[in-house]
């Protein structure tokens, strides 16, 4: 109670920037604070500084449409993201703050045979992996949804879906905020407004970063800059199979209680939830050309308008109060890379696409002890670089709500 | 109270409409807004607020605030102030629990306060773990502003219109009815749009009006979507004028959003519209000329205008509104209590620069007029009337506002709110935004993000300058998602032959963006005619490309893993399009009818894909080739089954004997008198032709090609069938049996690719992965019960890939199917489990080769 009359600050601002830190995250979303919080939470390694060169939860960590599923295709991905819901489930209790985690289910729609086929499969590894998760009839959808438009009147008529009860929603502010909070306790330095304007090596390490609040050293060096992973290996020389491409989403104005599931449907391309607050929030797919530019469209909202108005015919005069938008960098098959690179002392996080902020506990747990005891969690040793030469892709492109 | 009549009123009282409010009927003029109607009726409570449910009504009459929102023939939080009234509405309060004058959920304003600060949810429902469900459920009861899915929902059509026009004139006040005149007078076309409806009879030489029209944003290449009665215009114009004025923002005070308190601008609209008396009593706070007109006009109405303040000329008092039964009744002055039912207030006029600032204009902040304005537009933007900032601005924010001075009235967000924010660590205007949650309203930052980025800056100490403004983003308005979407038109392809299926009863399904026939009432009989008669299948959605140039061989050969170079003129091959990684996209036939001259048909859905893709590999190794896409130019048939050729020979004189026209071959000549390419292939695995024809005659060479088959027993046959007959070859259908990863290598097509042949589209990848071995294998398999195809295979309990195919025999009544399996399964008779879920396992086993007629006699004969 004391906490809630008299919040005190989250964080310190305004700190100086040392000359050297014993590791330096670049990227103040929600990966790099995660991983600062579990660097000391876990390893008691504390002279840490994560540099975000806006605010922290600027980028794809305060745009996404904050889901959390685990129900992938591969082993390997509904595993390494089930790992992570298990961590959010207790989130709220370990950063004594409320990120508002609910449980409300995720329904992927399946509009052809096709579609039922991939369903069936993704239950089958889910459930291999005791991940709840099952196809569901036509009659089971309109029960569970009655919303939702299950007459032949639409263009692709549902036919059934991919049922995942543990999928959750909740407020992505908030998880950036609590990790933020957590790790500057602990004495982790938060810089926002510090951008990374370059990174000079020397042999095969990183010896300075250079930042447009001076220029600083450190033993490690992390990139969880996701949509600007592709610009901070280039300072390194280090080019990652990855294009970067802009995806955006919008939101309603709040109404009375509708949707309790979130709702996706691949072959509409959109996926859309019913906040706490009562307001839709919808995402699409991305813009098929790689830019950075991050202008909304008017097609998107379009389209996606078409296509949810035909799944809730009853939102028809609801009214989109904001689009926005954000960056996805992408790999060949939809599955991150998290990996020590070519120089020893600095590691990516990236490749992130659509799926890295359900990843960020498990990410910041499995990265931190990367970087203090450079042993590889078996979760995330599938993600690692050298699957691009060897053949052994994790592909998730189905699961990833991304057609192209 | 409404007024004698006017000069300049918008009303027109020869009309009366009626409407109903909460089941009680109100009387309005044609002219009238459902808010002045309401208004002039008597209401004054019109809402209730989202967080505290405090009374709100209309405080700028304008469309800018919350303080209005009703529901209206079922369209939630419409702002009924700028919603004109067309007569038979059924309108209805939201945002309420109890009634627009008793509202238990009041209590939450009252006890609220010091337990329900900003971000006070942040701070709750942590522990125990299970509360928070029911804490989150019983939040959600309490929030959301309107219903949707109950009452009468009145049936609408939306639909588009692409316009293109010289210059698109934004804003019908003074200066953009000025710009427009002026750039018609010079003989260029003009589109003149304002969110008002009151502009819709204006009428200026050589402009188009179209009121009300709201100009939702300004997109990439100066598009801008306009939102009006029922259609979105999407607007191209080699130059816009944003002449979108400024708005009148909330004076910050005790009180600020009670019913009664209202803007300058609500006043002139009132009297000057609709001939309303806004008061009986009134204060007014004077920031500007337009309060000061506006209390002309009160007195004019028969206002009594007990005391006029002029906070431009001493500091701003300390001012707390104070209410009766949730209506203004009284407002304390220094201390000084004046009893009145009306108080004109605001801190002056900001400029409306969200679409400028879309557009790509840089803002900056004015210190002396205290106002953010636009500068630098972008080339063919430019911007007229008080957005530039002329003749607008906003009073300095006096200190401690207190405890109920809203500054943002949407998300009932308090100066103090943000104070207390700045003091927890969100120092910069965007994550005091997220926080705080100020500008996330429907007004989306029009009356508060002025005074937020203020109070702000005085809480940290940096500057307003230095604090920027937040994204302006679209929509301007709050937009009805159907309007946004427009009529629901998804393009499906037919073929020519779409109409000769539904005569003949087809079942349709998609396959991509095709409708095609699934069956046509009996897959079963169509599989059997293909095994004992005849069936004739439409494959006209296949992609066909024609390929030809000196370069064409070179090309092909460079695209496809197999020999190309050695396939002779009149002679089909079948072909795997291949990524750089090696990985299957696409399968087909190439087809030689020329030295130089190919036809390469992909699947159904690939074509776009290979064309594109065949184009690039073509410009990048400079290559003279040429493409003709005749995907839909010509139209293709699949005839088979044993008595094939004999149908064959009553359409053509083509020599179809099996010396002349052998497996594989192609020949070229008229079919049903329409010339025609002919090739004999054998996807479904009995005797077949594939016929390609031009689609102008495709009913009349189908309808030949039946007439021919009759007295063999002929039928169409569909997807389902083919499904079914190209499975009992073990033909693979790429997208269906193929993934994102799949390689030949995995498919047993290894011996296809041409490995000495130099450089192919994906033979290094291929290369590697031929020579560490692929790690798994598509196979055929027979069971002992029929999977679901995605269904799990199980080795050793454990996952080892999944059914892509599986299907009851039609020959054998056995169930086969395809499947991937680990490489080391992939031998004859190796055993393997099927998941069937809930427990169930099934038996299966690997079948190598086809599983009906193995050795091809049938397909070859």
């Amino acid at each position: 109670m004391k906490d809630l009359l008299r919040p005190g600050r989250m964080w310190r601002t305004g700190l100086p920037l040392k000359k050297r830190y014993d590791v330096v995250i670049i990227g103040g979303g929600v990966q790099g604070l995660a991983t600062a919080y579990y660097l000391a939470k876990n390893h008691g390694i504390t002279d840490v500084a994560v540099l975000e060169k806006s605010y922290i939860g600027s980028g794809g960590s305060g745009r996404n449409t904050a889901i959390v599923r685990s129900n992938y295709r591969t082993p390997e991905g509904a595993s390494f993201y089930q790992a992570s819901l298990d961590l959010y489930d207790d989130l709220s209790a370990e950063l004594d703050f409320n990120i508002m985690l609910t449980k409300r289910g995720v329904l992927s729609l399946a509009h052809s045979e096709r579609a039922l086929a991939t369903a069936t499969e993704r239950a089958s590894v889910n459930q291999k992996l005791g991940i709840d998760s099952r196809v569901i009839g036509l009659d089971e959808v309109r029960r569970r949804v009655p919303a939702l438009n299950t007459s032949d009147d639409v263009t692709w008529p549902v036919m059934g879906a991919l049922l995942h009860p543990g999928g959750a929603i909740l407020r992505h502010d908030a998880v950036v905020w609590g990790y933020g909070r957590g790790a500057d306790r602990r004495g982790v330095e938060i810089h926002p407004f510090t951008e990374v304007t370059g990174l000079d090596t020397s042999g095969d390490r990183v010896t300075k970063i250079r930042t447009s609040r001076g220029d600083i050293e450190a033993g490690t060096v992390l990139s969880a800059t996701a949509g600007w992973s592709s610009g901070i290996c280039k300072m390194v020389g280090l080019r990652l199979p990855m294009k970067t491409y802009v995806l955006q989403a919008f939101v309603t104005e709040p109404i009375r209680p509708l949707l309790v599931e979130t709702v996706v449907s691949t072959q509409m391309r959109l996926y859309v939830h019913q906040t706490t607050r009562g307001e839709l929030v919808a995402g699409a797919e991305a813009e098929p050309y790689p830019t950075y530019q991050g202008r909304s469209t008017l097609t998107f909202i379009e389209s996606i308008s078409r296509y949810l108005v035909e799944l809730f015919p009853a939102i028809r005069d609801v009214g989109i109060l904001r689009t926005w938008s954000g960056l996805c960098d992408v790999t060949p098959d939809y599955s991150p890379i998290i990996d020590r690179t070519p120089l020893s002392n600095f590691i990516v996080s990236a490749g992130w696409g659509t799926y890295g902020f359900k990843a960020a506990p498990i990410v910041g747990v499995t990265v931190a002890k990367m970087i203090a005891t450079d042993r590889v969690d078996p979760l995330i040793e599938p993600f690692g670089l050298q699957r691009f030469t060897t053949d052994r892709l994790v592909s998730e492109a189905a699961s990833a709500a991304m057609s192209h | 109270m409404r007024l004698p009549a006017r000069d300049g009123e918008a009303i027109d009282r020869t009309q009366t409409r009626t409407f109903t409010f909460d089941g009680k009927q109100v009387e309005a003029y044609a002219g009238d807004t459902i808010g002045s109607a309401l208004y002039a009726d008597g209401r004054r409570i019109f809402t209730r607020s989202f967080k505290y449910h405090r009374p709100r009504g209309l405080s700028c009459a304008a469309g800018n605030c919350a303080g209005c929102l009703m529901e209206v023939d079922g369209e939630p939080s419409v702002k009924v102030c700028t919603r004109p009234v067309e007569g038979g509405e059924v309108v209805r309060s939201q945002t309420i629990s109890g009634s627009l004058e008793r509202d238990p959920m009041r209590v939450v304003d009252h006890v609220g306060g010091p337990v329900t600060p900003v971000g006070f949810y942040y701070r709750l429902g942590i522990r125990p773990k299970v509360a928070w469900p029911h804490i989150e459920r019983m939040l959600r009861r309490m929030t959301g502003l309107g219903r949707v899915g109950e009452g009468p929902a009145k049936e609408r059509r939306s639909d588009v219109e692409n316009r293109q026009i010289d210059v698109l004139v934004i804003g019908a006040g003074r200066s953009g009815q000025e710009a427009a005149a002026r750039h018609a007078a010079e003989g260029k076309g003009v589109i003149l749009v304002d969110e008002r409806a009151e502009y819709a009879s204006l009428a200026i030489e050589g402009v188009e009006v179209i009121a009300p029209g709201t100009a939702l944003g300004v997109y990439e290449g100066k598009l801008v979507p306009v939102h009006a009665d029922g259609l979105l215009y999407r607007v191209r114009a080699k130059k816009i004028v944003v002449a979108t004025g400024a708005i009148d923002q909330p004076l910050l005070f005790d009180g600020n959003d009670l019913p009664g308190v209202m803007t300058p601008s609500a006043v002139h609209r009132l009297v000057g519209l609709w001939s309303i008396r806004p008061g009986v009593r009134a204060v007014v706070l004077a920031a500007d000329e337009a309060a000061d007109q506006a209390a002309e006009l009160l007195r004019e109405a028969g206002t009594l205008v007990v005391e006029t303040i002029d906070l431009r000329a001493a500091r701003q008092p300390r001012v707390k509104a104070s209410a009766k039964r949730g209506v203004l009744a009284a407002v304390e002055i220094d201390g000084r209590k004046i009893a009145c039912d009306l108080l004109v207030a605001s801190a002056g006029r900001q400029p409306a620069y969200s679409l400028l600032a879309q557009s790509g204009a840089g803002v900056t902040y004015d210190a002396e007029k205290g106002i953010f304005a636009p500068d630098q537009l972008v080339e063919g933007i430019e911007a007229v009337g008080s957005v530039t900032g002329d003749g607008a601005a906003v009073l300095a924010t006096p200190e401690g506002a207190g405890r109920r001075a809203f500054v943002c009235p949407c998300e009932d967000v308090t100066a103090k709110d943000l104070v207390r924010a700045v003091g927890e660590g969100f120092e910069d205007i965007e994550i005091a935004k997220r926080y705080t949650t100020v500008t996330m309203g429907p007004c989306q930052g029009r009356l508060c993000h002025l005074h937020s980025v203020r109070a702000l800056a005085r809480a940290t100490g940096v500057g307003e300058e230095a604090l920027g403004t937040t994204t302006a983003r679209p929509p301007w308005q709050p937009t009805p998602l159907g309007d946004v979407g427009g009529r629901r038109l998804n393009p499906g392809k037919r073929t020519a032959l779409h109409d000769v299926h539904k005569r003949a009863g087809a079942s349709y399904v998609w396959t991509g963006v095709w409708r095609r026939p699934d069956h046509y009432g009996d897959a079963a009989a169509e599989i059997r005619a293909v095994h004992e008669g005849v069936g004739l299948m439409d494959v006209s959605t296949l992609g066909k490309l024609y390929v030809s140039g000196p370069d064409a061989e070179a090309f092909l050969d460079g695209v496809f893993p197999n020999r190309i170079s050695t396939l002779k003129i009149d002679r089909v091959r079948y072909g795997i399009f291949n990524t750089e990684s090696g990985r299957i996209i696409d399968d087909g036939t190439i087809i030689r009818v020329g030295e130089n001259d190919y036809l390469v048909t992909t699947s159904s859905g690939g074509v776009d894909q290979v064309y594109e893709a065949f184009l690039l590999w073509i410009a990048e190794r400079e290559l003279r080739v040429d493409i003709v896409n005749v995907s839909g130019a010509l139209s293709a048939v699949s005839l088979s089954g044993p008595r094939a050729r004999e149908v064959l020979a009553r359409v053509t004189d083509v020599d179809v004997t099996g010396e002349a026209f052998k497996f594989l071959d192609v020949r070229q000549g008229p079919v049903a008198g329409m010339p025609a390419l002919l090739m004999r292939i054998g996807f479904l695995g009995e005797l077949g032709y594939e016929i390609h024809f031009p689609s102008a005659s495709a009913e009349h060479v189908w309808d030949a090609l039946m007439a021919a088959g009759a007295e063999f027993g002929i039928v169409p046959l569909g997807v389902e069938a083919l499904k079914a007959l190209r499975l009992e070859k073990g033909h693979i259908i790429v997208g269906i049996d193929t993934d994102s990863e799949t390689t030949m290598l995995e498919c047993g097509m290894g011996p296809m690719i041409a490995w000495d042949k130099g450089e192919f589209i994906g033979n290094e990848a291929l290369g590697r992965i031929n020579e560490r071995g692929a790690d798994r294998a598509l196979v055929g398999f027979v069971a002992d019960a029929l999977p679901n195809e995605g269904t799990a295979i199980l080795v050793g309990g454990e996952v080892g890939g999944r059914v892509t195919s599986a299907r009851r025999s039609a020959v054998s009544g056995q169930v086969i199917g395809l499947a991937y399996v680990p490489a080391d399964l992939g031998e004859e008779g190796a055993a393997f489990e099927l998941d069937l879920g809930e427990g169930r396992r099934g038996a299966a086993k690997v079948h190598i080769g086809a599983f009906y007629d193995p050795d091809g006699e049938r397909m070859r004969g």
